[in-house]
């Protein structure tokens, strides 16, 4: 089994119409034994802007600790928020600066750009970097998320609709892994008129 | 996959250390799904080894009696030896009780066989679907060595994590707020193969080029095939 | 130590027979033998490629003629490639040593169902699925035939074309390469196929030598000279063929 699976948990992150979801579950454990069933591995890290941290959990909270160092300096030196794609740059340099003993985390990006517009994406463990227009996956049922989200996930989804693809792809994955689940959580980050942009959390699943 | 082998080309390898296996993992991948009255099985028509396509028009699917089907993926030398026995023996049987074994008894006999390979298994996955006593489509699903369950739904092969999980949603009903409440029809059925397929060729590189879809109701097994990506 | 073991770099002589040294076979293995059983559990002299396909009157297929001893090419005019019957050729990559077993073995099976005045010729079909069989078999016994076979022929009337392996894996294909065969051979016979769905019996002869030159240039253990089989519905017809002197090198001195 690989370091990458020694924790278990995994996130997904969609795009819809004006808007984005993250999701994760929130299994904590080592190996086949649960440790904790309340842990988050998604983190808010700008007003509209999240990132998941799916892998070995010691480097989910040392990167977290990492990366919101750099993300505080960017902004004091700079004097402005980090946009996605800015956060998309730091995050390859953090990891790709241990190339050869790197940090066990495969990150996912989700959040609304300067335009508000969408914007996805994901790494693996030493920083390559994608950012498609549909959906990523990532964490130790990455295949199954991949099998529904392939089936579910529509272009322009609204949205109430795009939160029930969500839970419903993060749901049933991390039901056939036996290291992932024990409930989820979801974010959905919607741009609701011009100038108004909303949040909501929500917990699914069995906890 | 209950076992997972590491492939290397013949000539990738030192020419002094050839090594034999007697197993190789040739994909495919196949889905069942019974209704009250019909059942329905698919697989793809890739045939590959590491990443080789050796045929694009391959069916995993064989048809055992009229009212049986079955779908074995993993080795093909373990999947055409292992038909070829369960033909044999279900001619002997034939010929024996001048009737043709039933869905239930030749999911017995399959299971059967599998397990005296218990110790050198046929390197399989099988899906067996037909109809049960009380003349309701089932589904066996089995383990290589001959753990056997009886589903109403399953995938099996090289795409399974990719496809079970959307057939316990959309089949099962599962994390739905009241399950499923209507009965499967043959045109659902249908569709959510297609879905599953176009998706599992999409990610996974063993599935792909086509489908063959096996509708067997009372009356007949009719085919059906649609085309799948070819990279 | 041997000097001249020391002098030989192993990389350079893999499976080669040591200089100086009385001819000894490579890599046998001393655990097993208090084992009194012999298993190819690897091969010794191979040969590589073997590529088939249908056309519009029935299948060609072609071997080239080496036979390789690790690195070394050890025998120039070897043939992989026989008639069993009227109706099925038998080409094979692979060991030559069980090659020619089974060789034996096939035209003895030919000879007894004539003697015993069989009405039926053994067919590529049949051919086929008999070799499925004793290969399969000899692996499950972990003492496999290390061959990669391909059988091309006629099958109740109708071109058949069908590859068996040592462990028995068997599949029908209207193209059929092994070895390097797989990555250099099966695009050119599937482009062609795209262009012209029926092949005439000059055009796939032509791509056949296309095929054989392109795994001559590419794969170092293939060979200029080749049999090729013509299996139509008359009967089947092997030739032998080089094309040595069509090839160009230029290539090879670039910059030289």
């Amino acid at each position: 089994m690989s370091i990458l699976q020694y924790n278990g948990g995994c996130v997904v992150a969609m795009t819809g119409k004006n808007c984005v979801a993250i999701a994760t579950d929130l299994r904590f454990g080592t190996q086949f034994s649960l440790i904790q069933k309340q842990f988050e591995r998604v983190f808010q890290v700008g007003p509209k802007l999240f990132v998941g941290l799916p892998g070995l959990t010691t480097d989910t909270q040392t990167v977290l600790q990492r990366l919101k160092f750099r993300i505080k300096m960017y902004e004091m030196r700079e004097g402005r928020r980090v946009q996605p794609k800015v956060l998309m740059a730091m995050i390859q340099n953090l990891l790709y600066e241990r190339r050869f003993g790197p940090y066990f985390v495969s990150p996912i990006i989700a959040g609304l750009d300067e335009n508000d517009k969408p914007y996805i994406c994901c790494f693996d463990l030493i920083g390559c970097s994608t950012d498609p227009e549909d959906f990523v996956t990532a964490g130790t049922c990455e295949e199954s998320l991949y099998g529904l989200c392939e089936t579910l996930w529509r272009k322009d989804l609204e949205p109430d609709d795009l939160f029930e693809v969500i839970s419903q792809s993060l749901l049933n994955a991390v039901d056939r892994d036996a290291i992932s689940g024990m409930g989820a959580v979801v974010h959905i980050i919607g741009l609701w008129s011009d100038s108004y942009i909303a949040i909501f959390n929500f917990c699914v699943g069995i906890l | 996959m209950a076992l997972s082998l590491e492939h290397t080309e013949e000539y990738m390898r030192d020419p002094r250390k050839h090594q034999f296996s007697p197993y190789a993992d040739n994909g495919g991948t196949s889905i069942a799904i019974a209704g009250d009255d019909f059942v329905m099985l698919a697989s793809d028509t890739r045939l590959s080894q590491g990443y080789n396509v050796l045929s694009r028009n391959h069916s995993k699917c064989f048809k055992l009696t009229s009212q049986t089907l079955l779908s074995s993926t993993g080795c093909l030398a373990d999947v055409l030896t292992l038909t070829k026995i369960l033909e044999a023996r279900l001619t002997n049987y034939a010929h024996e009780h001048l009737e043709t074994m039933s869905t239930t008894a030749i999911a017995q006999l399959l299971s059967t066989l599998l397990y005296w390979r218990r110790f050198f298994p046929y390197y399989v996955s099988n899906i067996l679907v037909g109809f049960d006593e009380d003349g309701k489509g089932v589904v066996y699903h089995y383990d290589p060595v001959g753990h056997m369950e009886k589903m109403t739904y399953c995938a099996s092969g090289a795409s399974v994590t990719l496809i079970q999980p959307l057939l316990d949603n959309l089949v099962g009903g599962k994390n739905m707020k009241d399950g499923r409440t209507t009965p499967i029809t043959q045109d659902f059925a249908k569709r959510l193969i297609h879905d599953g397929f176009v998706s599992a060729a999409e990610r996974e590189i063993a599935t792909g080029d086509g489908c063959t879809i096996y509708t067997i109701t009372k009356d007949d097994v009719t085919e059906e095939t649609f085309k799948l990506r070819k990279d | 130590m041997n000097i001249s073991r020391q002098l030989v770099n192993p990389m350079l002589w893999s499976g080669g027979p040591v200089p100086g040294e009385f001819y000894e076979f490579p890599r046998i293995c001393r655990k097993t033998e208090s084992d009194p059983l012999k298993h190819t559990l690897y091969p010794s002299t191979s040969g590589t490629s073997v590529v088939g396909f249908t056309y519009k009157d029935g299948v060609m297929i072609a071997a080239d003629t080496k036979g390789s001893y690790g690195s070394l090419s050890r025998f120039m005019d070897i043939d992989r490639l026989f008639k069993a019957t009227d109706q099925a050729v038998l080409a094979c990559g692979g060991d030559i040593a069980d090659y020619q077993f089974i060789k034996d073995v096939i035209e003895q099976k030919v000879r007894d169902d004539e003697c015993a005045g069989s009405m039926k010729v053994l067919d590529a079909g049949s051919l086929h699925c008999w070799l499925t069989r004793v290969l399969y078999n000899r692996r499950t016994r972990f003492d496999p035939l290390w061959l990669d076979c391909v059988v091309a022929g006629f099958k109740a009337g109708k071109p058949f074309l069908g590859f068996v392996n040592k462990i028995g894996m068997a599949y029908e294909a209207d193209e059929i390469a092994s070895g390097f065969g797989v990555h250099f051979s099966l695009p050119m016979i599937r482009d062609a196929r795209d262009k012209k769905s029926e092949l005439t019996k000059e055009e796939a002869r032509k791509l056949m030598r296309e095929c054989m030159k392109i795994l001559y240039y590419r794969d170092c253990k293939a060979h200029h000279k080749y049999q090729i089989a013509d299996i139509t519905a008359e009967g089947v017809k092997i030739d032998v063929c080089d094309f040595k002197k069509e090839t160009n090198w230029d290539v090879a001195f670039y910059g030289n």
